[in-house]
């Protein structure tokens, strides 16, 4: 297949699958009752989701390497910047205090 | 449409997101670069980004592309990508179900990570829905323009950001910044340990279905352990 014909098919085929899942249950759920279990399990989704997207980024320094020592940067940084977070819930804060703690750590181990 | 806008909810969920542009942008970039090197043109990136919304499905989509991969590979790999917004909606769908359903689509098409991250516990805390779904159209019209001019940027300009500077690390940040003022109980706190195992665990798995299975395990986790704590009292 022709690469712009590929680029082309994708962006409209994907764009398409992708706002199908944004708005499945939203379109679904504004006609039909939640079940009970289910509205139970979605109280669940931020904390599951979020772990997930968040995690892989911190503990891989490359794609397949896990590193879960002290000398890992973004680990220390991330722990630290949890531990703000925590105690202050402030996106702001909790930005300023990881990147502080990650440049250091370079700075600091090279 | 105007029933539901309020102007000063739309521009709190805008100053709400800007933190959060700073890990967005150097990700929109580095995306960019990554559409450049595929051989990819500015405008096909543009439209990408403004169609698609969604970092993780353009860098996956870009570089199978410069692999030259099978088109329905590609399209397979971005579907999986996509099922953490079925979980997106379904955790969004209560809270919406009042609006009108331009409004329904309009913020669905808006859903991502980061907006989904940043108006979630609003949602939960308040019922004043018109003020809900404007403050989450603020934060997610300027997901959507920032998204489109820095992968732009990218692809036309190449690596702006030195990436010894390691922006992009403020994206797991602002999930974390998040997530951690969640871990106050001990149902939480077990689905949080749960979703880091098996997402470390299952990372071998192709095409990132890592995320959706730690996802969906912790989550059965969470349910099977609020009924274990309620049925002992």
């Amino acid at each position: 297949m022709d690469k712009t014909l590929t680029i082309c098919l994708v962006t409209l085929v994907v764009g398409v699958l992708n706002f199908a899942s944004r708005v499945s249950f939203i379109a679904w759920f504004a006609r039909n009752d939640t079940p009970p279990l289910l509205s139970r399990a979605l109280r669940h989704v931020p904390a599951a989701m979020l772990t997930a997207i968040a995690v892989p980024a911190v503990v891989f320094i490359a794609p397949g390497t896990l590193d879960l020592s002290a000398g890992n940067a973004k680990l220390v940084a991330a722990v630290v910047a949890g531990l703000v977070a925590w105690w202050r819930k402030n996106t702001v804060e909790t930005i300023v205090v990881g990147m502080t703690v990650l440049w250091l750590m370079r700075w600091l181990v090279g | 449409m105007r029933a539901h806008f309020s102007r000063p909810a739309f521009f709190e969920g805008v100053r709400d997101m800007l933190p959060m542009l700073m890990g967005i942008v150097p990700f929109g970039v580095v995306c960019g670069v990554g559409a450049l090197s595929a051989g990819v043109s500015p405008l096909e990136t543009l439209a990408m980004s403004l169609i698609i919304f969604s970092g993780a499905a353009q860098i996956a989509a870009t570089q199978m592309i410069a692999d030259g991969a099978p088109f329905a590979v590609i399209v397979l790999t971005c579907l999986v990508l996509s099922l953490r917004f079925l979980m997106y909606s379904a955790a969004m769908a209560p809270h919406l179900r009042l609006l009108d359903s331009r409004w329904r689509n309009l913020l669905a098409f808006l859903l991502t990570d980061q907006a989904f991250a940043s108006t979630i516990r609003r949602f939960r805390e308040s019922g004043d829905l018109r003020a809900n779904a404007s403050y989450f159209l603020g934060s997610g019209a300027l997901l959507w323009v920032t998204w489109g001019v820095a992968t732009l940027a990218g692809v036309l300009l190449g690596s702006v950001i030195p990436s010894s500077w390691q922006l992009e690390f403020v994206v797991p940040l602002c999930f974390i910044a998040i997530l951690a003022p969640l871990l106050r109980d001990r149902v939480t706190i077990a689905v949080f340990v749960v979703a880091a195992v098996a997402v470390v665990a299952l990372d071998a798995l192709p095409m990132r279905l890592s995320l959706i299975c730690a996802g969906l395990i912790a989550i059965t986790c969470g349910v099977v352990a609020d009924q274990w704590l309620s049925r002992r009292g």
